[in-house]
C-alpha cells in the first residue's frame, strides 16, 4: 500500500509546488553525447581476448564505418545489438582503452556466450520449387562446458531421398582443453521417395548400390574432435547406421563407419573493406566389417571454398570432388541439382539414385545484394562416362538481422541445355 | 546500503535545502568499473524533506545525473540530462559526488519552524537491455523518476540511503 501511495504522494506533491520544470530535451536538439570519451577518435574496434568470430558484411562494414570517426556510444550501441543477434550471445559489452595516438581510444568488445543457456535457431531453411522445402529447427541448451541440442528436421534437399525426423546430440565444449571437444549424436529418419528414385531401384540401375529403399535409418555417431592449429580442426568418431527395410519381414542392415574430417578455415581482414576466407575440408567414411557393418564401403569427398569481398563485390569459388569404392547405401551417394549444386537442374532428372562419383564447381558474383551464379559439375557411377551439366542463375542475397548466419537467398536458376528452359525458383535461409 | 544520520548534513542554500555528505561514495563497486571501461553511469537521486515526524515527506527532489570518465585524463564528468544546462568535467571522483549533491536542492518555503529530516537515496540506473551497458535517457522525467523510487532497488542496482539528525530550518547553515 505505501508503495502504492508513495508516487501518488509523490506526484502530488511535485504537481501543486513545480519545483523545477519536468521535462526532457524538446524534440528538434539532438541530445548532446553525455559520454565524455566523445570528443575521442575510434582508433580501432577489436575483440576482447583476440577472439576472431564470424560477422555478416554489414556487421563489419558497420564497425569499419565506425573506426576513424569520433566516438558515439549510441552507433556502438547498435553494434553490439547487431553481433550479439548475430553470435547469439548471452550479452555484448564493450570497453575503451586509451589508443596509440593522443586524442584516440579503443574498443574493445567482449562477447558473453556463457550466461545464455537456451537457444532456438532455423540453421537451415530452404525452398525449391521443384523439390519443396527443407527445414531444420533446433534447441539448445548450454550447462557449464556441455551443450545439448535436439532438433527436427525435414529434407528433400540433399539426399536422393527426403528424410524427415529428429535428432539429439551432445557436446562436451571442452576435455581437460580447449583443443579437444566431445560429441555424440543420435539421429532417427524416416524416409520417403520420389517416383523416379523407386522406378531407378526397380530396374537395378545401378550395381554399385549397396542396399535398397529403406523405410527410415537410426544412427549414433560418437566423435571427438582436435583443433590441431587454431584453422585446422581433425574431427575422429563413428557412426553406427541402421536401416530398416520397407518390408518388415527382412533384415535390416547396418552401415557402420569409421568418420574422419579434416577442416581448414581461415579468412583474412584488412580495413579497406577487403576480406578473403577458405574453408576447406576432407571428409572420409569407411565402413567396414570390424565395425559389424553388413555393407563396406569407402567414400572420400573434398570441399574447397574460396571468397574475396572488395567492397560492395565479391566472388566465391567452390569445387566438391568425391568418389566411393564398394557397394554404399543411397544415403551416402552423390548427388547435384539441390539448392546449392547445379541450381536448376532436377537432381532426379540427372540421376535418381546419385552416383558413385561427383565433381562439381561454382562461381558467384556479387554486388551490393545481386547475385549471379554459374555452376558446373557432373555426377556419375564408376565405369560410366560423365557428362558434363551447367546452370545459371540470378538472385539477391542479404542478411535477415536475428537470423543471419549466412544469409537468405532468392534466386531463378536455370540449367543450360538445348530445348527449353524450365526456369526454378529457389529460396533459402541460412545455407 | 545506509549509514548513521550524522553523515547527512543540510544546508540552506536561498529558497531551497540541499546536503552534503562527506562520507558518501557512490563511485564505487561495479558502477566504479563501468566508467573505467569508458561507459555512462546514469545515477538517480531522491532528497526527501520530513515535517513534525519522520514518515511525514513534505517536501522531494529527483534528478537524475550521468557520469563518464574521460580514459585519458583520467577525470570524470557528469552531465544533469534532463537539460545539459548543467554539466561539469574534469573532476576527482569526490568532486564528482560532491557537484551531484550540490545539484540536488528541496524547496525550503514551505517547510516553516516545525522539527525537520533530511533523508537522501541514491540508485545507480539500470541498463535499458544487458547488451547497451552504455546506455542513455536523456528526456528522463521527474515523473519517470518518482516511478524509479517507488519500487524496491533490483538486486543489479546499486543503491545507497542515507538520514539527517533532526533540524530546524532556521538552524541550517549556508
Amino acid at each position: 500500500m505505501k508503495l502504492v501511495l508513495l508516487p501518488m504522494l509523490a506526484a502530488a506533491v511535485l504537481f501543486a509546488q513545480s519545483t523545477e520544470p519536468a521535462v526532457g530535451l524538446p524534440d528538434q536538439i539532438p541530445a548532446p553525447e553525455l559520454n565524455i570519451n566523445s570528443r575521442y577518435t575510434v582508433e580501432s574496434i577489436s575483440f576482447v581476448g583476440q577472439h576472431h568470430y564470424r560477422l555478416s558484411t554489414a556487421a563489419r562494414d558497420e564497425m569499419h564505418r565506425l573506426i576513424g570517426a569520433k566516438l558515439s556510444t549510441e552507433a556502438l550501441n547498435r553494434l553490439a545489438r547487431r553481433i550479439r543477434g548475430e553470435l547469439r550471445a548471452a550479452e555484448v559489452t564493450f570497453k575503451l582503452t586509451r589508443g596509440g595516438e593522443a586524442n584516440h581510444v579503443k574498443v574493445l568488445l567482449d562477447v558473453d556466450n556463457r550466461k545464455r543457456n537456451f537457444d532456438l535457431s532455423i540453421p537451415t531453411f530452404s525452398y525449391n520449387s521443384r523439390q519443396g522445402w527443407t527445414g531444420l529447427a533446433e534447441a539448445a541448451t548450454t550447462i557449464g562446458g556441455n551443450t545439448f541440442t535436439a532438433g527436427a528436421v525435414s529434407d528433400g534437399d540433399t539426399l536422393a531421398e527426403r528424410y524427415t525426423g529428429f535428432k539429439l546430440r551432445y557436446d562436451r565444449l571442452s576435455l581437460g582443453t580447449d583443443r579437444i571437444r566431445l560429441a555424440f549424436e543420435f539421429d532417427s529418419y524416416h524416409e520417403l521417395y520420389d517416383r523416379a528414385t523407386l522406378v531407378a531401384l526397380g530396374t537395378g540401375q545401378s550395381s554399385s548400390l549397396g542396399a535398397g529403399a529403406y523405410r527410415s535409418r537410426t544412427n549414433f555417431e560418437p566423435s571427438a574432435t582436435f583443433i590441431l592449429a587454431k584453422p585446422l580442426t581433425l574431427t575422429l568418431g563413428m557412426s553406427f547406421e541402421e536401416l530398416a527395410p520397407q518390408v518388415s519381414a527382412a533384415r535390416s542392415e547396418s552401415a557402420n563407419t569409421v568418420v574422419n574430417t579434416l577442416r581448414y578455415h581461415r579468412s583474412w581482414e584488412s580495413s579497406d573493406a577487403n576480406n578473403q576466407e577458405l574453408d576447406a575440408g576432407y571428409n572420409l567414411r569407411a565402413a567396414t566389417t570390424l565395425l559389424g557393418s553388413d555393407l563396406t564401403y569407402t567414400r572420400h569427398l573434398v570441399n574447397v571454398r574460396y571468397k574475396y569481398r572488395h567492397q560492395q563485390q565479391s566472388v566465391e569459388v567452390t569445387l566438391t570432388a568425391g568418389m566411393i569404392y564398394g557397394n554404399a547405401p543411397l544415403f551416402e551417394r552423390f548427388i547435384l541439382g539441390d539448392s546449392t549444386t547445379l541450381r536448376g537442374w532436377n537432381k532426379y532428372d540427372l540421376d535418381p539414385l546419385g552416383g558413385n562419383r561427383v565433381v562439381h564447381s561454382s562461381v558467384t558474383y556479387g554486388y551490393h545484394i545481386m547475385r549471379v551464379f554459374y555452376d558446373a559439375g557432373s555426377v556419375w557411377d564408376q565405369g560410366k562416362s560423365p557428362e558434363a551439366r551447367h546452370s545459371t542463375g540470378i538472385g539477391i542475397s542479404s542478411g535477415l538481422g536475428l537470423f543471419q548466419k549466412g544469409a537468405f537467398l532468392l534466386a531463378v536458376a536455370f540449367p543450360i541445355r538445348q530445348g527449353r528452359a524450365d526456369p526454378v525458383f529457389i529460396a533459402g535461409m541460412n545455407y | 546500503m545506509s549509514v548513521s544520520n550524522e553523515e547527512l548534513v543540510p544546508r540552506r542554500s536561498g529558497d531551497y535545502i540541499r546536503v552534503i555528505a562527506p562520507r558518501l561514495h557512490f563511485l564505487t563497486g561495479k558502477s566504479l568499473q563501468r566508467l573505467h571501461d569508458g561507459a555512462i553511469v546514469p545515477f538517480d537521486f531522491q532528497l526527501g524533506i520530513a515535517a513534525g515526524v519522520k514518515s511525514n515527506v513534505v517536501e522531494r527532489a529527483f534528478e537524475r545525473f550521468t557520469v563518464s570518465y574521460d580514459v585519458w585524463e583520467e577525470k570524470f564528468s557528469v552531465v544533469r540530462p534532463r537539460d545539459f544546462r548543467k554539466s561539469a568535467s574534469n573532476l576527482s571522483a569526490n568532486a564528482a559526488e560532491s557537484w551531484c549533491l550540490e545539484n540536488l536542492l528541496a524547496r525550503a518555503s514551505t517547510l516553516g519552524g516545525r522539527e525537520l529530516w533530511a533523508r537522501l537515496e541514491i540508485r545507480s540506473a539500470e541498463p535499458k537491455e544487458p547488451s547497451s551497458f552504455l546506455y542513455a535517457d536523456p528526456g528522463i522525467s521527474i515523473t519517470t523518476l518518482i516511478g524509479i523510487f517507488s519500487r524496491p532497488p533490483k538486486p543489479a542496482q546499486d543503491h545507497w540511503a542515507f538520514e539527517s539528525a533532526a533540524f530546524r530550518l532556521a538552524d541550517l547553515k549556508p
